[in-house]
Parts: structure tokens; sequence; C-alpha cells
């Protein structure tokens, strides 16, 4: 063990743990306790899961205040995030859950393809904005979404959106 | 004779030329996701479960199985040259494997990996041939309390005593149990954190959970964290083993696969622990001469042993779920999805209902383990140029693949938004030390164990005295009750016996 992350990171994981068990516990009140012959009904699991949440939640941030998480490995990669890379994929898986109706799967991985691209490439110290290397990316990009669209439209029969209903594109 | 003529039956299936295509096509691209830093062969089932919409059950199964052997052979291959293990089981490879290719015996390592893998998985395959049946109708004498229980116990192994924090295990197995609430509940049918949104009805699909803890999670951590490694690549040499290499290998073969078979038995999982108990036996049993090159020059037994016991292990997970329907890792939790969708419950009932599968499915390891042989020894420099792919491209091309598994199970562009959640939840995990395990067996399994502990009480007439009523349960809640306590008792004591000495 070099060194750990700041505790901080690791009292708001117990309390996002503790929260959702919170949640749970709410969402546990709307379910019927109906049991039936068994005695044990729909609501007694959620109610379980949620205590056992609150308590993992209780736990990991007084382990978080009081040393740390116990046997942590030391987290793989460079101490510090690469947040800029983070915000360029991020912005590319979601343009593509918001766009994949609109325009096409092909189109819309295309794009979340590029994005990456864009993020991992300045992550590695490496970045590239000149238009040929965002050509270069786009037709990367769509030389693996389109054989893999067809394979599943074609040869699967599986329903991907498109901007035709030929299966094609 | 019978488990002959059943086993015959299914060569017959899965040797049919389409059925063969699968199977080799499944190794070829668990082969090359083995070899592929950042996704296992969890996520690339998961990412091609949409096509249970369409091919045949017996087909994708022996389609998924060859995935799944095909990864556990292409993950030595990664480890060995870049001692960079693509999951837990080659982790010990590495350790012993990569030191060997830096002293220029790569090819050996390599070698004696593949013919380990493929000795170990063919004895195992045997095993479960002959005694998967005989497991089945055991099994089929349980009721819901031993059911229960035997989940109880994967439960408690994947996440209390498996990882390295049981309060870090438990915390990941409680959110897959709830994540595994959403939706409708089996008996009742009421809707449960469904949040009005009618996409949630049917639940959150295993797929979505293991390709955002998996795929996506691995391309955001290496644009957050990853971007500077510099991964050193070790040259390849000649795949060939001496004649002195053969005969130090296949002893640590044969002990590697008797130490992994019982582990993958159980309802236990993981193959962290036979692999590391491998190289341990062997690192204790070698020569004077042999145990220098341990951590050294790379001892050739430490990645005999540990490669046959991982594969051993892998096949033999194949009992407690074909036979129980209880998965143990995660890509077994996921190959249990898959039967899922085509509305087929493995257990003992399995061997019965849908025998034709079933066989063809252990046939279809025989020939699987030859393929992977062949695609493995003379085809590796092939596999080995995957590793020249940019990683820009093979993560950003994963995003893609991670869509069409994620779009294509539901049709629904929400899931691609809660893809991008569970995508988050992954990095966090990962980077705080949180297993991912028990999240996947933890929410696939949590509405089978929910079911089979209600049906339960109803057979104890809403008493929970039925659980130690029968033998079977009473004896399954000793083992959860000593996988839980004994470690921690021997540690306790141990402790005190270390400060009773210093005093």
């Amino acid at each position: 063990m070099i060194k750990q992350p700041p505790s901080l990171f690791q009292t708001l994981i117990g309390i996002g743990v503790a929260l959702v068990g919170l949640g749970l516990a709410l969402g546990a009140i709307g379910i019927s306790s109906t049991a039936g012959y068994g005695g044990v009904g729909p609501n007694f699991l959620p109610w379980l899961i949620a205590v056992a949440l609150l308590l993992c939640g209780g736990f990991i941030v007084w382990e978080s205040r009081s040393g740390g998480f116990r046997s942590m490995d030391v987290p793989t990669g460079a101490p510090m995030a690469y947040w800029p890379g983070f915000v360029w994929v991020s912005a590319g898986l979601l343009a593509n859950a918001a766009l994949i109706t609109s325009i096409g799967f092909i189109f819309s991985c295309t794009l979340c393809f590029v994005l990456a691209v864009q993020g991992l490439r300045g992550a590695a110290g490496r970045a590239d904005r000149r238009p040929v290397a965002w050509l270069k990316d786009v037709l990367i990009g769509m030389a693996i979404a389109a054989p893999v669209y067809w394979t599943f439209t074609q040869f699967l029969a599986i329903n991907l959106p498109g901007i035709t209903s030929t299966g094609w594109l | 004779m019978d488990v002959f003529n059943q086993l015959l039956q299914g060569f017959v299936t899965a040797a049919t030329p389409v059925n063969l295509l699968w199977c080799l096509v499944g190794c070829a691209l668990g082969t090359a996701i083995g070899v592929l830093p950042g996704i296992g062969p969890a996520v690339a089932v998961a990412m091609l479960l949409p096509i249970t919409a369409k091919v045949e059950a017996t087909a994708s199964m022996i389609f998924f199985a060859g995935i799944y052997y095909g990864a556990m052979y292409g993950g030595s291959t990664t480890s060995i040259l870049l001692n960079t293990p693509g999951e837990t089981a080659s982790m010990v490879t590495a350790m012993e494997g990569n030191r060997m290719a830096k002293s220029g015996r790569a090819g050996a390592a390599l070698a004696t990996s593949a013919v380990g893998s493929f000795v170990a998985g063919t004895i195992a395959t045997v095993l479960v041939t002959l005694f998967a049946p005989i497991v089945a109708e055991l099994a089929v004498k349980l009721g819901p309390p031993e059911y229960f229980m035997l989940m109880l116990l994967a439960f408690t192994t994947v996440s209390a005593v498996l990882g390295k924090s049981t309060l870090r295990g438990l915390t990941a197995l409680f959110i897959g149990l709830a994540a595994g609430l959403v939706g409708m509940d089996q008996i009742s049918g009421q809707a449960r954190y469904t949040g009005g949104v009618p996409e949630l009805l049917d639940g959150i699909e295993i797929v979505l959970v293991a390709v955002g803890l998996f795929a996506v999670a691995e391309a955001m951590y290496a644009v957050l964290y990853e971007g500077r490694v510099v991964e050193d690549q070790n040259r390849m040499s000649k795949v060939y083993m001496t004649k002195k290499d053969w005969r130090r290998s296949w002893p640590a073969w044969l002990r590697g696969t008797a130490i992994g078979v019982p582990f993958g038995c159980i309802p236990a999982g993981g193959t962290e622990i036979p692999t590391f108990l491998s190289y341990a036996t062997e690192k204790k049993m070698a020569r004077d001469d042999v145990k220098a090159e341990f951590g050294t020059a790379g001892a050739i037994e430490g990645v005999a042993g540990p490669e046959a016991a991982n594969n051993a292990t892998v096949t033999t997970a194949m009992i407690p779920l074909l036979t129980l329907g209880i998965p143990t890792s995660n890509t077994t939790a996921i190959l249990l999805g898959a039967f899922q969708n085509y509305g087929i419950q493995p257990g003992p009932q399995l061997f019965t209902t849908s025998s034709g599968l079933v066989w063809a499915l252990i046939a279809s390891l025989y020939i699987g383990n030859a393929m992977l042989l062949v695609l493995n020894l003379p085809m590796v420099g092939l596999w080995v140029k995957l590793l020249k792919i940019p990683k820009p491209y093979l993560y950003a091309g994963i995003l893609i693949f991670a869509t069409v598994g994620v779009y294509g199970m539901r049709q629904s562009a929400f899931d691609l938004f809660l893809l991008y959640g569970v995508g988050v939840l992954g990095v966090v995990m990962r980077r705080f030390d949180f297993p991912t395990a028990p999240v996947v067996v933890g929410m696939i399994l949590g509405p089978l164990a929910e079911a089979q502990l209600r049906n339960a009480m109803s057979i104890g007439e809403g008493s929970a005295i039925v659980f130690i009523q029968r033998p079977v349960s009473l004896v399954l809640i000793l083992v959860v009750l000593a996988v839980l306590l004994l470690p921690r008792l021997a540690r306790y004591w141990s402790a005190r016996s270390q400060l009773a000495w210093k005093q």
C-alpha cells in the first residue's frame, strides 16, 4: 500500500451507498407486504437490502474516517484523473444515446467513436485536432460501425435503428 | 454406458458443419478477446447476447462456450508478452510467464500454457461428462430451502470470502441484489423500483450491467488514469518446448488440474485461489535449482501449473451452472442469462428437459479444446499482432460493440443512458477496489434466491425453522458459517499466537 486516494472520496462513496439504501427503504414503504402463505412478501428483500446497504454505507464512512479502506490495492494508473479525456468519452456515449434513434446506428456510433478517440488520444498526450486526423477517425469509426450494423441487421435479423428501413444504412 | 451414448449423441449435434463453425468462430473470437487487454469473456458474451433472439439455443451456447474457453487461452498470451493480465485468472501466469519472456523464453511459456490449458481442459471436461449427470440426479432431490442455502453460499463466497475486503465485497453484492429488485416481482407480479419508467418494468438487463461495469468502465478508466501507461512488449520466440520443458511441465499440468477441478465444482467460484495455490505448490515442490528460477529467470512450472488450474476450474464451473443453475463467476452468470433468454433455467431438470442441448454443449467443450490448441500454438503470432492496435481505437471500438450489445437487447435508447451511469459506477468501483463479480452474481441470482426463499418459507408455513429441519439445508448453513468464520478465527488465533510468542 503506497498511497490511498483521499479519504474524502471514500467518505462520499460511503454516503452514496447509504443514500442508495435510504432510497431503497423509501421505495420499500410503497411495496405491498402481503405475505400469503409463506410469511415473506414482496417487500421483504427490499427492506433487507435497504438495511444492509445502510449498514455497509455506515461502515464505509467509518473506515474512511479511521485510516481509509482496509486491505485496498493501490489503484493502477496515474494518481490524478485526466478529466478532459473523460469529458470527450462521456460526450461520445451520451451523444450516442441521444441520437441513435434519429441519425441511426452507423452515424451515431461513428460519432461516439470519434469523440472517444479524441479523449483517449488526449489522455495519451497525443491529441491531434487536425482535420485530416478527424477524417481518418470518422472513416475508421464507420469501417467498424457499418459492418457491425450489417452483421446484426442482415445476418442475425436484429433490429438496430437506421436512417432507412433497408437495414443497410 | 448411458452417459457415453448421450455424449456420442452430443457429438453428432455439435459436429454438424453449422455448429462446428459457431464453435470455431467462438474460439477464435474468444482468443482475440483474451489477447486484447481491456475486455474479458464475460463482457464479450454479454455484448453478443442479443444473438439469442435469432440464433438457435444449441448453436449460441456452443458459440458462447467457445468464447469462454478461448478467452482463457488468449489471456495467457497477453500476460506472458505484456505482463498485463486481462483478468484475475491470468494474474499468476503473468508472474512467471513474463519473467520467462524477458529471459527470451516467451515461446516455451506460451507453449506450456497452451498445452497445459488443453490437458487440464480435456481432463476437466471428462470429469464434467462423468459427474454432471450424477450431480444433477442428486440435485433433483433438493428443494427450495436447499437451493436458497446454495445460493446463499454462492453469495457468501463470491462477496465475503474471495475479495480482499468483506465490507466492499458485501456492498458490491447488495448493489447487485438491489439492481435485481428493479422490475416486476416474480411471484406477485408487483412492480418494484420502476419509478414509473416503462422500460424498467422488465428489470435491468444483465447485459447492460455487465457491459457497463466491464467494457464502458474499462474505456473510462483508461482515459482517466491509464492514458500515459506505456506497455513494454516482450519479444516473441519460437513456440517450442524442449524435452526438458516437457519433463518439467507435465507433472505441473496434472497437479494444477487436480487443484483446479474441485474449485470449479463447488459454488465458491473464482480462479484466484486455485491459480495462486497451484503456483505456491509448484514453488514449494521445486528442487533448489528450479526454485532459484522462480521470480528471477522464470520457472516453467510456475506457468504450467496455474494455467492448468485455471482451465480446470473454468471447465468444472460448468457443473454448478448446468446442474444447480448457480453461476460462480462473471462469465457463468452471463451464460446463465443466455440460458434464461431462451426460457431455459439451468438446474437438475436441464439434463432431462434439454438433454440434447446439454450434451451438445459438453461435446463442444472437447471439440473447442482441440480447436484452441491449434489456434493458440501455430497461430499465436497472428494473435500477437492484435496487440499492435492503438489503444484509442481499441477502447473507442469497444464502445461501438457495447452499444450494439445493449441496444440490441431491448432496442431502448434509455438503456444507453443507463449504460453510461453503470460505466461511471464501474470506474468508481475499480478505483476504490470494489469487486465487480458480486454485483453481476447478485443481480442474476438475487431474484432466483428470493423466489426460492419465499417458496421455502411457504413449505415451512411461514417458519424459518424449515432451513434447519432439512439435513442438507442445515449442512449448507454450517458450511456458510464455516466459510465466513473460519478464516477470521484463523487470523485471530494466528495474531494471538504471534503476540504470545513475542511476549
